[in-house]
């Protein structure tokens, strides 16, 4: 026990703390301005300077350790004299321009100044000069207010671990500037804004057109594009998001956000969002009113019923959508019209992937929490950037590294370059050759703890690639037996996989913990509310006619027993003709769901195809009924993220939808009372309250609990099935054949800047990646006689596309990259898709491009 | 006195392998590989030595700290960054004996258990790397650097990392800064290097001529050492010494020797005869002394007790032609220039007196400004980050107590009091 004094107060520490933690408990305030908590301390700025007993210096209380009897003074004249005279110093050079500097009202500096500042200057001299820079779209820098805290400093290098900016110069001309000059050539993710203390780097978005007095209130809620699930809070004034913040403390991002969380929220204040229902007249879409659009679907839907069956109809939910919109779809089409056919796009890797880990394991798999990869020894990160799909979770990894742990990928490292101990780069499409490699080599090594009995059956059978079935992989046997090692070295290794490699599932039982990516926000919760052709809510399967009937029990209606239609098999069934109605929430199949032209001739089929959405979007386009929804500031409700925390969102802003707000729940909820649905919601808990009784897994768990941060897997103690079911693995015996191909495969780009389409309508985000490019290798480019931003022509059988190049030497020579944002420039497009006989995700096939210069 | 670490340097040929051995070479370190380690530090500790950086602290107290500790590997870092303004001395050592140094730094090594050893040279001295690499690469191939040295299978690789001009990269945590490829900017201490140094391992920072004594401390033993000068800090020194005297230059001498011996007796005297009007015993960051003070023995214990320091011993000689305002001015100049810019006093208060200065020296003095500039400095001392703000108000401090009827002249009259006809 350390017993120190301060300002007389005694307070007893169980370990050694700084003075500063300790003074912080004894209830002592000390002005601070480089500290900042989860930063490396500095010891720079000099305020929190401290008279310590014995010591004959004065002592920055940031950094000096508390030792046993140790007596400390933070309110004497010497100690108010130096405060007095460091902010002189900071002043001296300072523009002190508050009147229109956005910061003033929520400055450290201007605060203690006032606290414990001078009355006034004796600074006589002309004060140093450097222009604001406007080189960057986002960001604006005055290093005038600088104080060279170089809190941003420590963040980009630390908890960002980005690198991307540093102190320049000496003295007082030490500026902060980003390594590439100018315009920030970063990962945008703007937590050096939420550290700068003072007005030195600041937000373009909104500069000059607030105050911080201005923000009216503030809403904490969940961000809205990825599975992680940042905790975030939206600052409003009258309708409109002023900003969006982290909140220090709050969630288990600690403070952090990424440049979708931070800036991306222009999207939902779009003046294209959508304000009326549309129908099809003619051909064109035409405003109609709620009644006239609903009163439509409601017979059409009746019709189809009627003549085909409830298994003409099915239903897209979406992983935008909240807990309670998934699950009214999902009991609007299987209690209410009488089909199984409702799954999302998660079907294209996240959902058969977690289903099938699930049925390995045994257990919730991905219900792991995010914050334990910082303490883990080793991530094996297989077949997907995390730190651009979900880029808070990538900054876990990267911790796990600055802790010592030992990173390994397989594939394209994107954002963990700089912090892989290395990188396996197989060639395309032999990530699996390689897997069973690895697990080879770690069952003869005796790696497996055995306690899986069938796992380890399963494995025993599989086929170990030869020397020479390596050959083709491009990786040596040397590399497996490096990479094995370390792996099975690891006493608490993460593997973190991505969308990029959902095949067969090779993992041994030895790697402890895994993490899916999930490319959206609620994927987890479209599958927990059961948007699952096989799955009821609650991750029960429909064919267990015990699990069943109590759902209907608890719902008094009935569902029907038989497997519905995956996404895959919706679409199939809509070009041969089977399905007849597809409603269609918040998800654009025509452009997420690869062989366009395929799913285009599918949809157009349809009889009746209903698209709810926020925007105009392709496949609304060609829907028959558009109705618009809140968008995800709108609404409340839960979002599930991926280590399964059930988290609230929070509506913020009205929508702008003249008559009265429409969730999506609520939509459906009105149309399936049409079909004769008694219950009545009247407030999203309803909604939420049902949930509770219908799915076993969020049995007793009230939207308190969830606000309370308490809806942590699993929720009441009860596992999914806590059992390890047996699973079919096929093929283990053998391996895939690895065609060479001489044109070069277009991959999906997954970028940190982007999120699909739904970041099409921001702003901020488009004026970092404005506009689709081919990122190509310089060798590729090279050959192909192409320099960055020429023009290409990729194309094949499924079509043409023209984009500007933009070379990337990161990425394999034999492979181009696309992203799947742009308005008519989407790579899903040129890419045909299989569907695995074993776990029904989508697996990309036949898709190579042909590429070549565009001549002028 | 004998001369040993300047030794043979008149000789053209002084910096190569085969000259230094002529002359003694390398016997101290075949004779340190036949030693325990324990037995170098105790030997150096028993000698007396301090640390010739500035500093002056004791180099075998400083030893015995990082051999104590248990982790590996150990690095050994000579800090050549003499960058101090009137801070020569060990530029002789770097240019004309670089054998010396790494004898002293394979001793060193040998001591410490430390395998990796950098020389961090000073931006502005290329020759001397050319010097030194070219040593190094005669050692290596003669077998007294690397793996296996002298047939004695203890090993040690040494190579020179230039700095790129900072004087802050002569603080030795900013100096590790630096060699790891970071911006040159000091760390928090404690930890301090001897435990948490270079990447994080147990590092000792020596300056060149501390560790150009080694070889000297190994061949005539601690007893003969410590009777060489003020039995308080033994050993010969190295005093540069520069400005109005007639014959400046880098002068070998026993530690203790009074001021006015080196000026008069060995630098020539004041030049011209002129009258003596202040001397900067210690480089630049030493306080200034009054003609009084060159009685003052140079070294360690003598120099505080007159309100100066002994510094890396550089020896600024002024007479009356010399404006102490504008010394000062160009003293601030450089402190200014060369603070880092990590902590808020020094960085703002270097800048805000430099400007000050810079006013009374060309006759824009204010009423008040003496009072401000000591006011200043005080707000810097005591409170910055390292020693550097510490230097540049102690300076400030030191001019304005032995000359403030020259700074006072200077804002009353807006003209300088030393005549432009001298």
């Amino acid at each position: 026990m350390i017993k120190v004094t301060i300002d007389g107060r005694e307070v007893e520490l169980e370990n050694p703390v700084t003075v500063l933690e300790a003074a912080k408990q004894a209830g002592v305030i000390i002005p601070t301005l480089c500290y900042f908590e989860g930063l490396t301390p500095f010891g720079g700025c000099r305020l929190c300077l401290v008279e310590v007993e014995k010591l004959p210096r004065l002592q920055t209380s940031c950094t000096i350790m508390t030792a046993d009897g140790m007596v400390v003074r933070t309110e004497t004249d010497q100690i108010k004299a130096a405060r007095r005279s460091i902010l002189e110093f900071l002043l001296i050079n300072h523009p002190l321009d508050c009147p229109f500097c956005d910061k003033a009202g929520e400055c450290d500096l201007q605060d203690l100044v006032a606290l414990y500042g001078p009355e006034a200057g004796r600074f006589a001299e002309g004060k140093r000069r450097h222009p604001e820079s406007f080189d960057d779209p986002i960001i604006v820098r005055n290093m005038e207010r600088c104080v060279l805290c170089t809190r941003c400093v420590r963040m980009c290098d630390g908890p960002q671990g980005a690198y991307a900016i540093s102190v320049t110069g000496r003295g007082s001309h030490s500026f902060v500037e980003p390594f590439s000059g100018g315009k920030y050539n970063c990962e945008y993710c703007g937590n050096c804004l939420t550290v700068c203390p003072v007005g030195a780097i600041m937000s373009r978005l909104h500069r000059h057109s607030y105050r911080p007095w201005f923000v009216e209130k503030e809403i904490e809620t969940v961000c809205g594009f990825c599975g992680v699930g940042c905790s975030m809070v939206l600052q409003m004034r009258e309708n409109s998001i002023i900003r969006a913040i982290p909140r220090a403390g709050v969630g288990f991002n600690k403070g952090l956000l990424c440049v979708r969380g931070r800036f991306g929220y222009e999207n939902v204040e779009s003046e294209e969002q959508l304000t009326t229902p549309l129908m099809k007249v003619d051909g064109d879409l035409k405003p109609v009113s709620w009644e006239e659009a609903i009163t439509f679907i409601t017979e059409s839907l009746k019709e189809i019923k009627d003549a085909f069956g409830g298994k003409a109809i099915g239903a897209v939910a979406s992983g935008r959508c909240t807990n309670e919109d998934n699950y009214m779809l999902q009991k609007f089409i299987r209690f209410v019209l009488g089909s199984n056919n409702i799954d999302s796009s998660a079907r294209n890797y996240y959902a058969p992937a977690e289903a099938y880990l699930e049925r390995i394991f045994g257990q919730g798999i991905t219900a792991n929490l995010i914050s334990g990869i910082a303490n883990s020894d080793g991530v094996f990160v297989v077949g997907g950037d995390p730190t651009a799909i979900n880029p808070i979770l990538g900054l876990q990894i990267r911790a796990s590294c600055r802790g010592g742990g030992k990173i390994i990928a397989l594939g394209a490292p994107g954002g963990l370059k700089r912090f892989v101990a290395y990188e396996l780069m197989p060639t395309p499409y032999s990530e699996e050759i390689i897997l069973s490699a690895i697990v080879g080599r770690l069952l003869k090594g005796k790696a497996l703890s055995g306690e899986n009995t069938t796992v380890e059956a399963k494995l025993r059978s599989l086929k170990i690639p030869s020397d020479e079935d390596l050959g083709m992989t491009g990786i040596s046997s040397e590399d497996i037996v490096r990479a094995s090692d370390d792996l099975a070295g690891m006493a608490t290794p993460v593997v973190v996989i991505g969308p990029d490699i959902i095949q067969r599932e090779r993992a041994s039982k030895n790697l402890a913990r895994i993490f899916l990516l999930s490319e959206r926000p609620n994927y987890q919760g479209v599958m927990d509310m059961g948007c699952l052709p096989d799955f009821l809510p609650g991750g029960r399967p429909v064919e267990l006619e015990m699990f069943r009937h109590q759902i209907e029990g608890a719902l008094g209606l009935k569902a029907p027993q038989d497997k519905g239609l995956t996404l895959f098999e919706m679409i199939n069934e809509a070009e041969t003709g089977g399905l007849k109605a597809l409603y269609v929430m918040g998800e654009n199949p025509l452009f997420n769901i690869p062989d366009s032209a395929k799913v285009k001739k599918a949809l157009g089929n349809l009889d009746l195809l209903v698209v709810q959405d926020v925007h105009l979007t392709e496949t609304s386009g060609i829907a028959d009924v558009v109705l618009p929804a809140t968008a995800w500031p709108e609404k409340e409700g839960t979002f599930t993220n991926l280590e399964r925390r059930v988290q609230r969102v929070r509506k913020a802003r009205r929508g702008r939808m003249a008559s009265y707000g429409r969730d999506d729940w609520k939509i459906i909820a009105d149309i399936a009372e049409r079909f004769g649905m008694t219950k009545q919601y009247l407030r999203v808990e309803d909604v939420w309250e049902e949930i509770t009784h219908v799915s076993a897994l969020h049995t007793g768990l009230g939207y308190e609990d969830i606000a309370e941060g308490k809806a942590v897997w699993p929720y009441c103690g009860k596992p999914l099935r806590g059992m390890e079911g047996d699973f079919s693995v096929e093929g283990l015996d053998g391996l895939p054949r690895i065609r060479g191909s001489k044109k070069p495969y277009l991959m999906i780009e997954r970028s940190l800047y982007h999120s699909g389409t739904f970041s099409r309508r921001s702003k901020a985000l488009l004026s970092i990646y404005p506009e689709p490019y081919l990122m190509i290798n310089p060798l590729l480019s090279e050959r192909l006689g192409l320099a960055e931003g020429e023009k290409a022509r990729i194309s094949n059988e499924r079509g043409v596309l023209e984009l500007k190049v933009k070379l990337n030497e990161d990425v394999s020579d034999s492979q181009v990259f696309l992203s799947n944002t742009f308005e008519g420039a989407g790579a899903m497009g040129l890419i045909g898709f299989g569907i695995d006989s074993v776990i029904g995700s989508l697996y990309i096939k036949d898709n190579t491009v042909r590429v070549e210069k565009v001549r002028v | 006195m004998e001369k040993f670490l300047l030794k043979n340097i008149e000789n053209p040929d002084s910096a190569s392998l085969e000259e230094y051995q002529r002359v003694g070479g390398y016997k101290s370190l075949n004779k340190a590989l036949q030693l325990e380690p324990s037995d170098i530090i105790a030997q150096v500790k028993a000698a007396g030595l301090r640390g010739r950086g500035g500093a002056g602290f004791p180099t075998g107290m400083k030893w015995d700290f990082a051999s104590r500790d248990v982790k590996f590997p150990k690095y050994l870092i000579c800090n050549a960054d003499e960058g101090e303004p009137g801070t020569f001395k060990d530029r002789p050592i770097l240019e004309k004996n670089p054998h010396l140094l790494i004898e002293g730094m394979a001793i060193s090594a040998h001591a410490l258990k430390s395998d990796r050893g950098y020389i961090y040279l000073r931006g502005e001295y290329p020759y001397a790397r050319v010097v030194l690499e070219k040593a190094i690469e005669e050692a290596y191939a003669k077998g007294y650097l690397g793996d296996n040295i002298a047939g004695k299978g203890s090993g040690f690789h040494l190579s020179v990392h230039q700095g790129a001009g900072a004087y802050i990269c002569g603080e030795e945590t900013a100096l590790i800064e630096s060699i790891e490829g970071w911006r040159g900017q000091p760390r928090i201490k404690p930890p301090f290097p001897v435990n948490v140094g270079a990447w994080g391992m147990p590092t000792v920072v020596n300056n060149v001529e501390t560790l150009a004594n080694i070889p000297l401390i190994v061949a005539i033993g601690a007893e003969k050492y410590s009777a060489i000068g003020n039995p308080e800090c033994p050993g010969p020194k190295l005093f540069s010494v520069s400005c109005c005297v007639e014959t400046p230059g880098v002068y070998e001498l026993p530690m203790g020797i009074t001021l006015k011996e080196i000026i008069y007796d060995h630098a020539g005297g004041v030049r011209g005869g002129r009258k003596l009007k202040a001397v900067i015993p210690g480089g630049i960051s030493a306080p200034v002394l009054p003609p009084d003070g060159v009685d003052c023995p140079m070294d360690f214990v003598n120099l505080p007790k007159r309100g100066s320091m002994l510094g890396s011993g550089a020896v600024m000689v002024f007479d009356d032609t010399v404006c102490m305002v504008k010394v000062c001015w160009r003293a601030m100049s450089f402190f200014e220039h060369e603070s880092c810019g990590k902590c808020t006093p020094c960085r703002e208060g270097t800048g805000w007196m430099r400007n000050i200065l810079k006013r009374i020296e060309g006759g824009f003095g204010r009423d008040n400004d003496i009072e401000l500039l000591q006011d200043i400095s005080l707000s810097i001392i005591g409170k910055t980050f390292c020693p550097l703000g510490d230097g540049a108000a102690g300076v400030v401090l030191g001019f304005i107590k032995n000359f403030s009827d020259e700074f006072r002249y200077h804002i009353t009259n807006k003209k300088c009091m030393v005549s432009k006809d001298l």
